[in-house]
């Protein structure tokens, strides 16, 4: 039997839906193969729901809403115009042909115009042949057999990772340095908590609280000082979502955090989101020269630099309330094509190698979500992707149930991920997940000229879901 | 015993893997994992630990219980149990440690947990002693040892420039019958593992109560991510989730699968109710609670303590939570 | 299939609802005939014990048994509050349906070491659910038991529970009901007022008497605190039957632990003595 391909369209109540009706009124022909589900706005429509549709089976996902300037929602089909082409980008990166998924415009009485794009797109759909996104064998096991692309890859494709140069004299002085503002500022009681790094009793850097002064002595500042300490600053300020903690009335608890500069850029997102208030957090921001590959994980002193810090080119906190070291000691030149190392590989492939690539990496998921809490933005009451009754999302380890989850928080965090790469170094099965969420900060910048954490103002557009929509 | 180079040990494990799955460990983008092989091509055969344990094979991360079809107001369950029958090669002695604590709980414990079960009488375990304890290793510190057989059905131990074999149960003899690798017995014997690890006293569980509402559970806590990569690299953690799953319906039947999962005690949403409800909603208490089961509560309903010492858990937190500081904290008076 | 039924246990015997009834607002009476050996499996089960109910393609929660095993273990009565995907996805079903039962489990309520003695059951809200086979228990075999004084509280009258058994229990002899909500509203002509005052008010004595609570956490620790505190009670005399989240029933799955305890097994049934002296707190 030939291949008809299954579309789903997404037709606002408005307008669209209106212009299909007006095309079956005037008899024009529309593809039979077109199944329409009415959205009160094209604005609805959100990439859960466009994902979700190709996993259960969809070839091509149509979306038409008002023409622009006309929605019934005054802004509604903005939001549809802006997050479309980037869910079209990253589903196109994981594999999907971007052909597959089309946003247009269709007003209530352009029956004509409903047609020849019902027409065109289902051709367009057709001549791409039956779609591999779905995945019919969910217990298949992925196993990628060309050349390894990871988190380990340089910068500088060719070249094997760049040994760092770490100014051991100035990771000295930076530590003194530390411990003297955390003195002062605990001591004159500014802050009830400095959240930096100590050393473990195996030799390896982890997160360190300091509630006292006489515990300062604990922090230190060296090239293993990985994990964005930022993202434990909602729940110690009392505005966390852990187990609904409640605000002290009288006074609002404040800390401070060493940060790098990535770190720094997580606490403008956190603050443009209403996380917590300027005045909780004294930034204690670093100039670093580089973090180790490994950090964390062993007692080792030196080694290869991580890939998000060859390829850094943000040297500076863009927030912070006291800086220590200069970015002189540790600037280097990047050509502006290695800021998103590893994406060109990708990239290059054609759509069935990438999904076989992503298909291989997340078939290694064993959803311990270290990611997820890892990360200083992710910080929903609940998980969308956890729910009770798996809406979304179940909670086993098959394949396409891992690829959604993954997907679908790299779309959660287009706009807001700093990139600190703090997900990847924790997965523990290796998983490149930075080369997504480096790919949706490209897409952010290419599309919308927009760095995440550069300044505390809000993404182009919200990509997460809104406190009622996110409860079951 | 007997004596098996490395290429008899590879052609028989390759005649084995024609009759039952064999489960090896293979390198996968890096990682030392057990999975299903064709053959021996691939195996890992020098290794120290592999990431994941061989519990994965057992008590699987995700596991169909039962499918359920709804026709109409009527529902049809049909159990499915595991009846494939499998050799699981290169088994450390944590990890075979790790398994007969889990016995304990799932078979030794009324009512049998029959999927575990199944999977434990249908695969035979192959063991292979360590030579030396790695930097996160403390097995001996918990009772075990590096070339401790207790639990395998074969032990092999380097030795040469090949293996020397010990056959210990029945299900071990089945699968060297036949093969005259095993026909004729050699005086060579393994030497004991001197690989030991000195200091840590464990404390035993009389000294757990007191030191419940110590400061020191906060203060671990605080760096904690509530994530969940301890509880799954662990060969002795047991907690699990169930819900039903939809299933792709065929012919107009809504089919659905009841499945069990892996979750962990240290993820938020563990013990919360449906009401909100969640007596263990702050991190320290729920970092408590994952050392007290494995130390404290395991061993009062079970038995055993379930902790293998194979430091998996050690290497794999993002933020350096340590068992070996909590035991070691325990331990001090 | 009876045998492979009862070997594994996680598998649900199947039960027909063949009533669906509303108890209060959100709450819903379920009365689930039993199938293919369930009967058996129920046939005496006691006071206190709990059985998960499964609505197919959600999952199962565990659930009070709110009534005495009538007909051999045929029928189970259950009180289901519609709160998360499994209680909403069980509102949706009606007479003629077919649901999962799991049980019996848990511990249950020693009633012949109460025999002889003066039995106190304060319900709050749902709680009633699982005292109300208590309280059948005692009006089946009066005798055995003193004086029996039932504390019935809610929120708000809307939210009672076993509304239309209140005439039978008030006219058991040597029996008193006494109703109080938080909250009243026009209709509503006895006590207002949380059930810690209606405790006070009703005052039983310690004497030879044993109490059962149930109902959400705070309510239980605040009735106990009123017990012994004020009213001369000691903890060994206060049961109770406390919640978990579960998901096996049956002391695997490691979730439902206070402290040493597991609730599915070690309880759900626990003097105030022994929550006392957990490690763990319920609230």
């Amino acid at each position: 039997m030939p291949y008809e391909p299954k579309i789903i369209a997404y037709l606002c109540t408005w307008c669209s839906y209106t212009g299909a009706d007006t095309a079956g009124i005037a008899r024009l022909k529309s593809p039979a193969n077109i199944r329409d589900i009415r959205v009160p706005c094209s604005g609805r429509v959100s990439p859960e729901i466009i994902m979700r549709t190709f996993e259960q089976g969809a070839d091509g996902v149509l979306v038409l809403g008002c023409h622009i300037g006309e929605c019934h929602y005054n802004t509604g089909n903005h939001r549809a115009a802006k997050r479309l082409p980037v869910v079209q980008a990253l589903m196109a990166y994981a594999g999907l042909e971007p052909e597959r998924v089309r946003l247009d415009w269709v007003s209530a009485s352009e029956g004509e115009r409903f047609s020849r794009i019902a027409t065109e797109f289902t051709e367009a759909v057709r001549a791409l042949g039956p779609i591999h996104w779905k995945i019919s064998e969910r217990k298949t096991r992925f196993v990628w057999a060309q050349e390894p692309i990871s988190h380990r890859y340089s910068a500088f494709s060719d070249e094997q990772p760049k040994h760092a140069v770490y100014f051991t004299s100035v990771h000295e002085q930076h530590t003194q340095a530390i411990r003297s503002i955390a003195t002062e500022l605990l001591s004159n009681k500014q802050v009830d908590c400095v959240i930096g790094y100590e050393m473990g009793p195996r030799g390896r850097t982890r997160p360190a609280f300091i509630h006292q002064p006489e515990a300062v002595e604990r922090l230190v500042w060296n090239q293993d000082c990985t994990h964005n300490l930022t993202a434990y600053l909602s729940k110690k300020l009392g505005w966390g979502t852990d187990g609904g903690k409640k605000k002290q009335p009288d006074r609002l608890p404040k800390a401070a955090v060493v940060a790098k500069p990535c770190d720094s850029r997580s606490i403008n997102v956190m603050l443009a989101e209403n996380r917590f208030l300027r005045e909780q957090v004294y930034v204690i921001g670093v100039a670093c020269d580089g973090i180790r590959q490994e950090a964390g994980f062993n007692d080792e002193k030196s080694g290869p630099i991580q890939t998000r810090c060859a390829a850094c080119n943000v040297r500076t906190p863009v927030v912070y309330d006291t800086l220590i070291g200069e970015p002189e000691t540790t600037y280097r030149e990047i050509p502006p094509e290695h800021i998103y190392p590893g994406i060109e590989h990708l990239d290059a492939m054609t759509p069935p190698e990438r999904m076989e690539f992503w298909l291989s990496q997340f078939d290694r998921c064993i959803r311990c979500y270290a990611c997820r809490q890892v990360c200083p933005m992710c910080d929903c009451p609940i998980c969308l992707y956890e729910r009770d009754d798996s809406l979304w999302v179940g909670m086993s380890n098959d394949i396409d149930e891992k690829r959604a989850f993954h997907l679908g928080r790299a779309y959660h965090l287009a706009g807001r991920c700093v990139g600190c790469n703090e997900c990847e170094r924790a997965c523990p099965m290796d998983i490149p997940l930075s080369l997504i969420h480096r790919k949706m900060a490209q897409e952010m910048e290419t599309i919308f000229n927009f760095k995440a954490g550069m300044a505390a103002v809000p993404p182009p557009f919200v990509t997460i879901l809104g406190g009622e929509e996110n409860l079951p | 015993m007997n004596y098996l180079t490395r290429q008899e040990l590879a052609a028989w494990l390759d005649r084995l893997a024609q009759e039952q799955t064999l489960i090896a460990p293979i390198d996968v983008a890096g990682n030392i994992l057990y999975r299903p092989v064709k053959d021996t091509h691939d195996v890992v055969w020098d290794f120290t630990r592999s990431f994941m344990s061989v519990k994965e094979v057992f008590f699987p991360p995700t596991e169909r219980l039962m499918l359920i079809e709804k026709m109409g107001a009527e529902i049809k369950l049909t159990e499915t149990l595991p009846d494939e029958k499998s050799i699981v090669f290169g088994v450390r002695p944590c990890d075979a440690r790790g398994l007969l604590t889990l016995d304990s709980l799932f078979i030794e414990n009324e009512p049998v947990d029959p999927y575990y079960a199944h999977r434990r009488e249908n695969t035979t375990l192959i063991g292979l002693a360590c030579q030396s304890l790695g930097p996160s290793c403390f097995c001996t510190n918990v009772g075990g040892a590096p070339d401790d057989p207790a639990g395998m059905d074969i032990m092999l131990t380097v030795s040469g420039g090949g293996y020397v074999a010990e056959i210990i149960t029945e299900k071990g003899e089945k699968i060297s019958k036949r093969f005259p690798v095993f026909d004729g017995l050699s005086d060579i014997r393994p030497h004991p593992s001197s690989a030991r690890k000195q200091g840590m006293k464990i404390a035993s569980k009389e000294f757990w109560p007191a030191k419940f509402n110590d400061d020191f559970w906060a203060e671990t806590a605080e760096r904690c991510l509530s994530c969940r990569i301890c509880a799954y690299v662990c060969p002795s953690c047991r907690c699990f989730d169930v819900r039903d799953e939809a299933l792709p319906g065929g012919d107009g039947q809504a089919q659905s699968e009841r499945v069990r999962c892996w979750d962990s005690c240290n993820g938020i949403p563990y013990r919360r109710v449906a009401g909100g409800h969640n007596p263990r909603f702050m991190k320290n208490q729920r970092l408590r609670n994952r050392f007290y089961c494995k130390f404290y509560y395991f061993p009062i309903h079970y038995g055993p303590v379930s902790c293998t010492g194979c430091g998996r858990c050690i290497d794999a937190c993002p933020v350096n939570v340590d068992i070996t500081e909590v035991l070691g904290y325990m331990g001090r008076r | 299939m009876t045998d492979q039924l009862n070997s594994n246990p996680m598998m649900p015997y199947l039960g027909k609802l063949v009533e669906v009834k509303d108890l209060a607002t959100e709450i819903k009476l379920f009365r689930i005939k039993m199938q293919n050996g369930g009967a058996e499996a129920f046939h005496d089960y006691k006071p206190g014990q709990f059985a998960f109910v499964s609505s197919f393609g959600i999952g199962e929660a565990p659930f009070g048994i709110a009534n005495i095993p009538k007909n051999g273990g045929n029928v189970l009565d259950f009180a289901v509050n519609r709160l998360g995907s499994v209680t909403t996805d069980l509102h949706e079903l009606g007479v003629g349906d077919t649901v999962g039962v799991r049980g019996p489990m848990g511990n249950w309520f020693p009633m012949d070491e109460f025999k002889g003695k003066n039995l106190i059951v304060i319900g709050g809200g749902i709680g009633g659910a699982p005292l109300r086979p208590v309280i059948q228990t005692v009006m089946a075999n009066r005798n055995d038991y003193k004086f029996f004084q039932i504390l019935w509280a809610a929120r708000n009258p809307s939210l009672l529970v076993f509304t239309d058994e209140y005439d039978e229990w008030r006219s058991t002899p040597d029996t008193e009901l006494h109703l109080t909500v938080d909250q009243a509203d026009s209709s509503w002509n006895h006590n207002v007022g949380l059930i810690t005052q209606l405790l006070e008010s009703v005052a039983p004595s310690p004497r030879n008497a044993i109490t059962i609570t149930c109902g959400p956490p705070i309510m239980i620790h605040f009735v106990n605190r009123v017990l012994v505190d004020k009213l001369g009670f000691k903890p060994e005399q206060n049961y109770v039957t406390l919640e978990a989240r579960m998901h096996c029933g049956i002391g695997k799955c490691g979730r439902c632990n206070l402290g040493t305890k597991l609730v599915c097994v070690d309880g759900p049934v626990f003097t105030m003595a022994e929550v006392g002296a957990l490690l763990e707190s319920f609230l």
